[in-house]
């Protein structure tokens, strides 16, 4: 078992709980003891970012500081923006002796335990796709997704910058693939795959958003999936909530189920309702998965 | 060396659209520019691209390769010839074909020219009568929005304007930044408020291709965001982009945890909330939203209200809050941080590359997945839209407008 800390993110802890009870459930199975984060609050979802860039750098500092606090060498994230945002400010600190120790200072002021730089952030994702996590995997994998079409949607934030997240191509990734496949499933095929939900902007400019968010769900079902997948709450919940908005602006019944990446291999795993919590998604998952008796 | 390519030839008089397919004898140091140089000059013709310095300065042979964004004069085409590939050439996206690979720029520079590219004269001239000195510290804010050299890769892979073909898009956002935050420009307040209207600032959608793509180091996407620091600062805050980022401010000085429930109506006011009344209780339903929000409060959230009320103090807010990370982040260009492709794929347990459009069939390296469902390596090779790694319709279709499809369509 490795100890890690375990930062939820705002989605997983309100609107997308079915994500933190899943990979709950999940992370013991694939050799991951989570050390939950108590005393933390949002990263900032790019939008603390914009607004006031040198609060946004703080708070995540004060994430790194709890985390690093746990004894624990890394910090796993369930959520692009979450992973994106840890990930750049954790190199903003790391790469910048006075940033840090400016830093360090004003936590210090208001009684936070002070940041090393030595914390590792990474997604649940990148854990169970290669090394130890993906050998795991294959092994509690074994009621197998008996060949449901499965299609990767990755979101932005997990690609891009590939400098700041640099686990593998943005352009050709094949962590979700290689997921689907051991699990069981086929994994099929589409170009938006890697591009835009349009979530970052559906609440201030909703038809830019569903002018973006229409293509993966568009293209998912002229490839012939029978779900989505995706790594990120943010990209689930435009992908799942606002599929209807698709439905009633174009006039077309979409109905694709979309899967949290730790639902989808739960499922494969054999964990429950209980644990995966499908009764909470708008578009219902459980007649695509009994259709197909997995 | 042989290199072979695949080039999407198209004429816009004509409608004509063919993948042609070139191999070629070329130097080992030639770039991509090369090789199309040698195409023209020796096999055919007739084919039309841009070219100017050839050295990564003029910025005119902006075009795809395998679907990505790239400056062919900076394309070294060694390795991919060492690998038996044969990449797929096309025209830039977000911009309409002329011929061949070259795009219709005129929708480019109109949104340039949005920016008032140009110094509002408005500071002091300094006593001495000798010229206006900038200091190193005043410079670093734009010294990367001053790298930008007009090529168009971000705008190609822009994906807020393949949805809204309005939206002033990252290359001429970044230039505003370039003015936004030169201490000598005198209209710094007129250009927030003419950044901050629709297809402005607040559509940029976070998507990243931009800073991915650009071969200069702009980071565009990093631009805007100073754009948003800025206007934020300033109390240029009317947009509901703006309004939408403050929320974020907000909860986490009070609950800690976004205040998801409250984001649509802060951002949009309530009035207008009231048109997603339905769309509310069809997520109350499924328990994504309370039907009373009570706060979800974060163990020790007044850490973050005092760390905000320490950093305000500081004043380091606006877009030197971004800036002041630069140094750090820029050594990642370097391979600081992250690793290259090739030692990703050589990690223990890593893997095996992927397959790249164009790769052999049956070739030594196949795809996780490609059981056949990955569309296989020639249907993308040939411009399926199946093709792995393809990013977009256009890039394989040329001659096809941009998708556009906006949500009403």
């Amino acid at each position: 078992m490795r100890r890690v800390a375990y930062y939820k993110g705002c989605l997983a802890s309100l609107s997308a709980k079915e994500l933190d009870s899943s990979t709950k459930a999940l992370a013991p199975m694939v050799g991951l003891e989570l050390v939950e984060l108590e005393s933390v609050t949002c990263c900032g979802a790019g939008d603390i970012h914009e607004a006031e860039p040198d609060y946004y750098l703080h708070l995540n500092a004060r994430i790194l500081a709890y985390a690093e606090a746990t004894g624990c060498d890394m910090l796993m994230t369930v959520c692009n923006v979450c992973t994106l945002n840890l990930r750049q400010a954790n190199f903003m600190l790391q790469g910048d002796e006075e940033l840090l120790a400016r830093v360090n200072e004003n936590l210090a002021s208001v009684g936070v335990p002070a940041y090393s730089g030595k914390v590792d952030v990474r997604h649940f994702l990148w854990e169970i796709a290669e090394g130890e996590g993906y050998e795991a995997l294959k092994q509690v994998a074994h009621r197998g997704l008996k060949g449901l079409k499965v299609a990767p949607f990755y979101g932005c934030q997990i690609l891009r910058p590939s400098k700041i997240m640099g686990f593998e191509d943005p352009d050709r990734p094949w962590s979700l693939e290689r997921i689907i496949e051991a699990c069981g499933g086929e994994a099929v095929d589409y170009p938006a795959k890697v591009k835009c939900c349009g979530f970052p902007i559906i609440a201030a400019r909703e038809e830019t958003a569903l002018g973006e968010l229409i293509q993966p769900v568009e293209q998912a079902i002229e490839a012939g999936a029978d779900v989505m997948v995706t790594p990120c709450p943010l990209c689930h919940l435009s992908l799942d909530a606002w599929q209807q908005k698709l439905e009633a602006s174009t006039g077309r019944a979409f109905k694709m189920p979309v899967l949290h990446l730790a639902q989808l291999v739960g499922v494969a795993a054999g964990l429950e309702e209980a644990e995966l919590k499908f009764k909470r998604h708008i578009v219902d998952p459980r007649p695509a998965l009994e259709r197909l008796e997995v | 060396m042989k290199v072979g390519l695949k080039i999407w030839r198209y004429d816009s008089a004509t409608g004509d659209r063919a993948l042609r397919e070139y191999e070629i004898e070329a130097p080992e140091e030639a770039t991509l520019l090369d090789c199309l140089d040698i195409v023209k000059d020796r096999h055919d013709g007739s084919l039309a691209y841009r070219k100017s310095c050839r050295m990564m300065i003029c910025g005119s042979c902006g075009m795809r390769m395998d679907g990505a964004a790239v400056l062919a004069c900076k394309t070294r085409m060694y390795d991919i010839a060492q690998e038996g590939r044969v990449p797929v050439i096309s025209a830039m996206g977000n911009l309409p074909i002329v011929k061949d690979l070259v795009v219709d720029m005129d929708p480019f520079w109109s949104k340039f020219k949005a920016m008032w590219p140009w110094l509002e004269p408005g500071y002091d001239r300094p006593d001495d009568g000798r010229e206006y000195r900038i200091s190193q510290e005043r410079m670093n804010v734009i010294h990367k929005e001053a790298l930008c050299i007009n090529c168009g890769c971000c705008v190609s892979e822009c994906n807020a304007m393949e949805s809204d073909p309005e939206f002033l898009g990252p290359q001429a956002l970044a230039k505003g930044m370039r003015f936004v935050g030169d201490p000598r420009d005198g209209a710094t307040v007129e250009r927030l408020e003419r950044y901050n209207r629709e297809h402005g600032i607040w559509d940029c959608t976070r998507c990243y291709f931009c800073n991915e793509r650009c071969p200069k180091g702009v980071d565009p996407r990093d631009a805007i965001a100073k754009l948003g620091a800025e206007s934020i600062r300033l109390g240029i805050d009317r947009d509901m982009g703006a309004k939408h980022a403050k929320w974020f401010v907000r909860s986490t000085e009070t609950t800690g945890w976004l205040r998801e429930e409250e984001l649509i109506p802060k951002t949009q006011g309530y009035v207008s909330a009231i048109k997603q009344l339905k769309f509310g209780a069809s997520l109350a339903r499924h328990g994504k939203v309370r039907p009373v929000p009570i706060p979800h409060v974060a163990r020790d959230v007044n850490e973050a209200r005092n760390l905000r009320k320490v950093v305000q103090e500081q004043d380091r807010e606006g877009a030197l809050g971004i800036v002041q990370g630069e140094r750090a982040l820029a050594r990642l260009a370097h391979g600081g941080g992250a690793e290259s492709l090739e030692e990703i794929y050589a990690r223990p347990g890593a893997a095996p590359r992927p397959f790249l459009p164009g790769d052999a069939e049956g070739g030594a390296v196949s795809p996780p997945g490609a059981g056949g469902s990955a569309g296989g390596a020639s249907s993308a090779g040939e411009g399926s839209a199946q093709g792995q790694g393809s990013l977009t319709q256009a890039d394989v279709t040329p001659g096809k407008e941009p998708t556009r499809k906006r949500g009403g369509e």
